[in-house]
C-alpha cells in the first residue's frame, strides 16, 4: 500500500489529502494535518472522494452514436470523427458556429490547452465554463472596483478578523473548511453578521442575523452604507488616499430612501443599524459572499455594492480584512485564470488588446480571433449567423446545470455535432455524438487553484481507468489531428508555457509547488513568494472605484398564478449535478432524493405534510418532489437543490441574466406549489 | 531474561531491520510533506521515524480497513457462488502511542464479545504491539484523564521509554518476550538507576498535561439524565456532519455493509467505516429517522462513548488521543462536550460577560471599555450595568434599549 498526496476534487477550499493505493485501486483517503486549510479533517464529501473513481459506471472507452445508439469505438475513430465534424462545421458556417465549454473540474493545464485549442486552432473565442453560472459577476464587479476579481485575502486570515459578514453563502455546508475558520474567529471573540433569506445553520451563531427578501441585496447594502455615512463611521483617510468617484457616489447615496430597507427588503432599521455599526466600527472586518449575491440579474451590481461597503469603511488592502467571493469548484478560480472565458486569455489578458494578442501569437505561431466570443449562456441562445452548431464540452453538464432545461436541452439536441469528454455518461454526454472517456483527478498530474488563489498540485495516484485518458492528452491528440501539433510530454511542460505567457502565474513552476503547500498568485517570477492578500498599499487598478448602484427588482416575481418565490442551491452531501457524489454510497445515503423546503404555514395552505410529494410549477415546466417542512425558509419562499436529475430544479428556472456578467438568475423565480394526491 | 531492559538507541535501526525481515513492520513515519502517518516500513533506512507527533490516523484501519472486501460472488447458470476473502498478515507495530495501543485492546473486546469477527481476528491474531510512552503530551492530549496513558501498566507486548541516548524496554505479553529473546544481543538488563530514571520520566510526563477532562462527573450526569436538550441542540448546530470524529477515532468501529456489483454477473460484499453522526446511519428503510435532528444523533454518540461504554466495558470508549479535538469543525469534540456537560450554572461573572456582549453588539461600548469595566467591577463587586452607568459609559436607558432589542424583552427598571 502506498499513499499519494493530492488536492481534493470537490470544492474550492483546496484541501490536500492522501489517496491510499492498494493493487492499483484507491481504497481510502487521509486528510493532511500539516496543510494549512485541511488541518487534519475533511468534509463528508472529501472523506468519500475516492469511491466514485472505481464505480462501474465509469466510461471505459470512447463512444460514437450510430443510428441513435452509442457503440464502443477506438480512440482513433472517435478523435478522427470529432476532428472531421468540428472542422467541417467551421468550414461550412465559419468559426463562430463553434462553441466550447471548458471545465472548472479540470486542471489549469487542461483549461489552458482547451483555451489555446479553441482560439489558435478552431479560431473562435466562443469558450466559457461554469464560472459563468457562479462568479462571473465577481470577476467583473470586483475587477471594476478593485482591479482583480478574486478573494482579496487568504482563508486563514478569517480567523483573525474582528467582524465577519457572511451573505449569500451557506458556508458550513458549501465551504466547511472556511466555516471552520469562522468558528475559530468566533472562539476568539469575533462578531458574526449573517444576511441570508434562508435561515442557514451559521445564522444561529450570528450576533446579528438579517433576513432580507430574495433579490433585495442592493437595498440593504445601500441602507447599511447610508447609516455608516450618517454615523460618521466611514474611513475618510482611506477614501481620500485610495479611492475615486466618492463624491458622485455619496451624492446618490444621500438620496437613497432609508425606508426602502423596510418596505423592499423587509429588514428592520434597528437591526440593520446594529450590523452597520458592528461592521464599520472595527479595524479588521471580512465580507464573505457566494451565489446568493451573484446569481441574480443584478449580480454585478450586488458585487459592486459589496466592494463599495468595504471601501467606505477601509476594510480592504490589509491582512485579516477584505472581500471574499467563495468560489465553488476545485478549479473554478484556475479555469478563469487560464482564460477559459470569451474575452480574456490566461491571466485576464484582454483578447481585444492587439499587444496582448501579439504576445500570444508569437509563442503560439498563429493568428488569433479578435472579437470576444459568446458566453456559456449565449451559446445556447445563439441564432441566425451567430448560431452555434457544433460544440466540444469538457467535463461540464449543462443539461442539468443550466437554467430552463427544456430550452437548454433543445439547444444541445439541435447541435449538428456535440462531443463531450467526461468520466461518466452525464445527462449532457447522453445527448452527444461522440463521448470521450476522461481520467479522474486521481489518475493524472496537474495543478488546480483554490478559492484563495492558492495554486496546488494534483498528483497521479493510479493509471487511468479502462481506456480513459487525461483531458490534456485528449486535447493534445485532437489538436495534432486538426493540423496544430501539441507535443507536451507532461503537464509540467504545459505549466512552463503558462508561466511564460501569464504574469500572475509567472513563478508557478512545478518544482516550487512540490513543497510548502502551493503558491498564491500573483506570483510573477520564480523568486517571488506569492501573494496571500491583494491590493497591499494600492488597489490593483490604482484607485478603488466607488460606483453607486440602483436597485432593480428580480426578473420574475410572484403573482397570482405563481405565488411563491423559488430559490435554488446545493446541499452538503452532494456536488453540483451529482455525477460523482450520487455514485458514492455514504453521500447518496445522506442525500438520497430531491426535496423542496416549504415553510410550515405555507404547507398548511397548500395542504401538504412533511415527506409527502408536491408538484412545483413555473412558467417553464414542473417537477414533483417531496416536501420538507422547515422554518428555515420564510413564508412564500421555497428552496430546491439542483443536484437531482430525476427532479431537476432547473426545469423551473429561467434564462434572464445579469446584463454585464450574463449569469442567470438561479436564485429567484416564481412558482406554484400543489400537493399531489 | 528479566522484565526490564535497555536498548541503546544506536541499535534501534538494526533491531527494526531484523523485525522487518520477518514481519510487516508498521511505524509512525514523517513524510516529506511533514505529515506523520502509520506506514508499512519496507526499508528502515529510507524513513524518518517520528516518535513525537500523533499519527494523523489511528491504527484501527489496519484491523478494520476503511474498505474491506468480505467475499466475492458470481452468478452462473442461475446459481450464485461465493468466495470468502480472509486476510492473513503477520505484523509488528512499533512506536504506537499508548492511547492508540489501548484502543486496540478495546476493539479486541468489541470484536469478540458476541460473535467472533474472523476478519478482525485474522488481522489481529499475529500482531505484536510495541508502544512508546509519551514524554511530552501534545496540545489536545488527555489520555491521563482517560486512564490510557501516557504510559501503560499492562496490555502492551513491549513498552519503550525514551531515556535520551537509550530506550528503557518493558516486556508485557509473551509476543514481546519472543521478539526480545530472538534478538537478545541488542538488549541489556536495566539497572536500578535506569529504573529510577524511567520512573521520574513517567511522573514528569503525567504532570505535563494541560487538558484535564472530568470523565467521572460527565458520566454520572449522563447516567442521571441531567443533561438539558438545549445542549444537544446547540451542539447539533455546531456539528457540520463531516463524520471526521468517527473516522479518526481509534475506538469508533461502526461499519456499513453493501454489495458492490463489478459486472452484471459478479460483485463483492464490502464493509466500510461508518459514522453515527450521519443522518443515513439511523434512517430506517421506510424513510423514518428516529434520530432525525443532528443534535439527537450527537446525543446518541456521546451516550454511546461515555455512559453506555462505562456500563458495558467499565470504561469510556474514549482513550483521550485528542484527534477529534484537533479536527472538529465546530468544537463538538470530547473535551468541549464533557466541559459543557460538566459546566456549572451561570454565575454573576458570566452574566456580566453576556450583558457586555449585548452592549458591544449594540455599539454602546467598545471592547476596551468593556474590558476595563470588567476589571474594575471585579474590585468593586458592583453589577456591570451599574458600573458602566457610574463611569458614564452608558445611560440606564441605553442599556435597557439594547437589552430589549437583543433579547426581545420589554424595557424595565431592572437592568444589568
Amino acid at each position: 500500500m502506498h499513499r499519494v498526496l493530492t488536492t481534493c476534487c470537490f470544492c474550492a477550499c483546496g484541501c490536500n489529502l492522501y489517496l491510499e493505493v492498494e493493487d492499483g485501486r484507491i481504497t481510502g483517503v487521509i486528510p493532511s494535518r500539516e496543510h494549512p486549510i485541511t488541518r487534519g479533517n475533511l468534509c463528508l464529501k472529501g472523506w468519500h472522494s475516492y469511491e466514485f473513481i472505481h464505480h462501474r459506471d465509469r466510461l471505459q472507452s470512447p463512444l460514437i452514436r450510430r443510428h441513435g445508439r452509442f457503440v464502443k469505438a477506438s480512440w482513433d475513430e472517435a478523435l478522427d470523427l470529432v476532428t472531421a465534424r468540428l472542422l467541417e462545421i467551421r468550414d461550412k458556417y465559419g468559426a463562430e458556429s463553434l462553441g466550447v465549454l471548458s471545465s472548472a473540474k479540470c486542471t489549469n493545464e487542461e483549461n489552458y490547452l482547451l483555451m489555446k485549442l479553441t482560439r489558435a486552432v478552431l479560431k473562435t473565442n466562443n469558450i466559457d465554463h461554469c464560472a459563468r453560472l457562479c462568479h462571473s459577476p465577481s470577476v467583473i464587479g470586483l475587477n471594476n472596483a478593485f482591479g482583480s476579481g478574486a478573494m482579496t485575502n487568504s482563508i486563514a486570515e478569517l480567523a483573525g478578523a474582528e467582524v465577519i459578514l457572511v451573505t449569500g453563502s451557506n458556508t458550513t455546508e458549501q465551504h466547511p473548511q472556511i466555516a471552520r475558520f469562522i468558528f475559530d474567529a468566533l472562539a476568539k471573540g469575533a462578531r458574526l453578521i449573517v444576511v441570508d433569506p434562508r435561515r442557514i445553520p451559521l445564522s444561529r451563531f450570528a450576533h446579528v442575523y438579517l433576513q432580507p427578501r430574495l433579490g433585495t441585496d442592493v437595498i440593504w447594502l445601500n441602507g447599511m452604507m447610508k447609516m455608516i455615512l450618517d454615523d460618521g463611521l466611514a474611513d475618510d483617510t482611506f477614501i481620500k488616499m485610495r479611492t475615486e468617484n466618492f463624491e458622485a457616489f455619496t451624492e446618490m447615496l444621500r438620496n437613497f430612501n432609508i425606508e426602502d430597507v423596510v418596505t423592499i427588503s423587509g429588514i428592520r432599521l434597528e437591526d440593520l443599524r446594529r450590523a452597520a455599526r458592528m461592521y464599520a466600527s472595527v479595524k479588521r472586518a471580512m465580507i464573505i459572499y457566494s451565489m446568493g449575491i451573484t446569481q441574480h440579474i443584478s449580480g454585478t451590481d450586488n458585487v459592486q455594492s459589496i466592494a463599495n461597503l468595504a471601501m467606505l469603511t477601509g476594510h480592504v488592502e490589509q491582512e485579516w480584512t477584505g472581500v471574499g467571493p467563495l468560489r465553488g469548484q476545485n478549479n473554478v478560480q484556475g479555469a478563469c485564470d487560464m482564460g477559459a472565458l470569451p474575452g480574456t486569455l490566461s491571466g485576464y489578458q484582454n483578447i481585444a488588446d492587439a499587444n496582448i494578442r501579439e504576445k500570444f501569437e508569437n509563442v503560439w505561431k498563429t493568428h488569433l480571433p479578435t472579437v470576444p466570443g459568446l458566453t456559456g449562456i449565449g451559446m445556447f441562445r445563439s441564432a441566425g449567423d451567430k448560431k452555434v452548431r457544433g460544440m466540444f464540452i469538457m467535463g461540464e453538464n449543462p443539461a442539468l446545470s443550466h437554467p430552463d432545461l427544456r430550452s437548454t436541452r433543445a439547444a444541445l439536441k439541435g447541435m449538428e455535432f456535440l462531443a463531450v469528454s467526461d468520466i461518466f455518461l452525464t445527462e449532457t454526454a447522453e445527448l452527444a455524438d461522440v463521448v470521450l472517456p476522461a481520467a479522474s483527478f486521481a489518475e493524472k498530474d496537474g495543478t488546480v487553484t483554490s478559492t484563495e488563489r492558492r495554486i496546488q498540485r494534483l498528483r497521479k495516484a493510479i493509471s487511468p481507468v479502462g481506456e480513459s485518458k487525461p483531458d490534456w492528452q485528449i486535447l493534445c491528440e485532437l489538436s495534432s489531428r486538426m493540423g496544430y501539433p501539441m507535443d507536451y510530454e507532461t503537464p509540467a511542460e504545459i505549466m512552463e508555457e503558462i508561466a511564460f505567457l501569464t504574469p500572475i502565474y509567472g513563478g508557478a513552476y512545478y518544482n516550487r509547488l512540490e513543497h510548502g503547500w502551493g503558491l498564491f498568485w500573483p506570483c510573477p517570477n520564480s523568486h517571488h513568494p506569492g501573494t496571500p492578500f491583494l491590493h497591499k498599499g494600492s488597489f490593483a487598478r490604482g484607485r478603488g472605484r466607488f460606483e453607486y448602484v440602483r436597485y432593480r427588482p428580480p426578473a420574475e416575481v410572484p403573482d397570482d398564478r405563481f405565488p411563491f418565490f423559488l430559490t435554488t442551491g446545493r446541499i452538503y452531501a452532494h456536488w453540483h449535478t451529482g455525477s460523482m457524489t450520487r455514485r458514492v454510497t455514504a453521500l447518496s445515503r445522506e442525500g438520497p432524493e430531491a426535496f423542496v423546503e416549504i415553510n410550515p404555514k405555507d404547507a398548511k395552505t397548500i395542504g401538504v405534510r412533511d415527506g409527502k410529494p408536491v408538484r412545483v410549477f413555473s412558467r417553464r415546466g414542473d417537477i414533483t418532489v417531496k416536501a420538507r417542512l422547515t422554518r428555515d425558509v420564510p413564508e412564500k419562499t421555497v428552496f430546491i437543490p439542483f443536484h437531482f436529475a430525476e427532479a431537476p430544479a432547473n426545469i423551473l428556472t429561467h434564462y434572464h441574466c445579469d446584463p454585464g456578467a450574463d449569469i442567470p438568475e438561479f436564485k429567484v423565480c416564481a412558482v406554484r406549489v400543489e400537493s399531489v394526491q | 531474561m528479566l522484565g526490564k531492559l535497555i536498548l541503546n538507541k544506536e541499535h534501534l535501526s538494526s533491531f527494526l531491520r531484523k523485525i522487518a525481515k520477518e514481519h510487516e513492520l508498521i511505524a509512525p513515519v514523517r513524510n516529506r510533506y511533514g505529515d506523520t502517518l502509520l506506514e508499512v516500513v519496507s526499508s528502515v533506512d529510507d524513513i524518518s521515524l517520528d516518535l513525537e507527533a500523533r499519527p494523523v490516523m489511528p491504527p484501527k484501519g489496519f484491523f478494520l480497513p476503511r474498505v474491506e472486501t468480505l467475499f466475492r460472488y458470481q452468478r452462473k447458470d442461475g446459481h450464485y457462488s461465493f468466495k470468502e476473502v480472509l486476510p492473513n498478515v503477520s505484523r509488528v507495530f512499533f512506536g504506537l502511542r499508548s492511547c492508540d495501543l489501548w484502543a486496540i485492546l478495546f476493539l479486541d473486546v468489541v470484536f469478540q464479545e458476541n460473535l467472533k469477527d474472523r476478519y478482525y481476528l485474522n488481522r489481529r491474531s499475529d500482531t505484536v504491539l510495541i508502544n512508546i510512552g509519551c514524554r511530552e503530551p501534545m496540545e489536545n492530549c488527555f489520555c491521563k484523564s482517560a486512564k490510557s496513558g501516557p504510559f501503560l501498566t499492562q496490555g502492551y507486548d513491549l513498552q519503550f521509554t525514551d531515556l535520551g541516548d537509550r530506550f528503557f524496554v518493558e516486556i508485557g505479553r509473551p509476543r514481546g518476550r519472543e521478539l526480545v529473546e530472538k534478538w537478545d544481543y541488542f538488549f541489556r538488563p536495566a539497572t536500578s538507576g535506569d529504573r529510577d530514571e524511567q520512573y521520574e520520566i513517567v511522573l514528569e510526563a503525567e504532570s505535563k498535561f494541560g487538558q484535564k477532562v472530568d470523565f467521572e462527573t460527565a458520566i454520572s450526569r449522563f447516567m442521571r439524565y441531567e443533561i438539558d436538550d438545549d445542549l444537544w441542540e446547540e451542539l447539533g448546530n455546531r456539528c457540520q456532519n463531516c463524520g471526521g470524529c468517527a473516522y479518526v477515532c481509534p475506538t469508533c468501529h461502526c461499519f456499513d455493509m453493501m454489495d458492490r456489483p463489478v459486472s452484471d454477473t459478479e460483485g463483492e460484499r464490502v464493509r466500510t467505516h461508518d459514522a453515527c453522526t450521519l443522518a443515513g446511519f439511523t434512517r430506517l428503510a421506510g424513510g423514518h429517522n428516529p434520530r432525525r435532528e443532528r443534535g439527537h444523533r450527537l446525543r446518541r454518540r456521546f451516550y454511546h462513548k461515555l455512559p453506555f461504554a462505562q456500563d458495558k466495558y467499565h470504561r469510556p470508549s474514549c482513550v483521550g488521543c485528542g484527534r477529534c479535538v484537533e479536527i472538529c469543525f465546530g468544537r463538538v469534540d470530547m473535551i468541549h462536550v464533557i466541559r459543557m456537560v460538566c459546566k456549572k450554572p451561570e454565575g454573576p461573572r458570566e452574566a456580566s460577560l453576556r450583558l457586555g456582549e449585548i452592549l458591544l453588539d449594540a455599539g454602546l461600548i467598545s471592547w476596551k471599555e468593556l474590558k476595563s469595566t470588567l476589571e474594575k467591577q471585579a474590585g468593586t463587586g458592583k453589577r456591570l450595568g451599574a458600573q458602566l452607568i457610574e463611569d458614564g459609559l452608558a445611560t440606564k436607558e441605553e442599556i435597557a434599549s439594547a437589552l430589549s432589542i437583543q433579547l426581545g424583552i420589554p424595557e424595565t427598571e431592572e437592568t444589568g
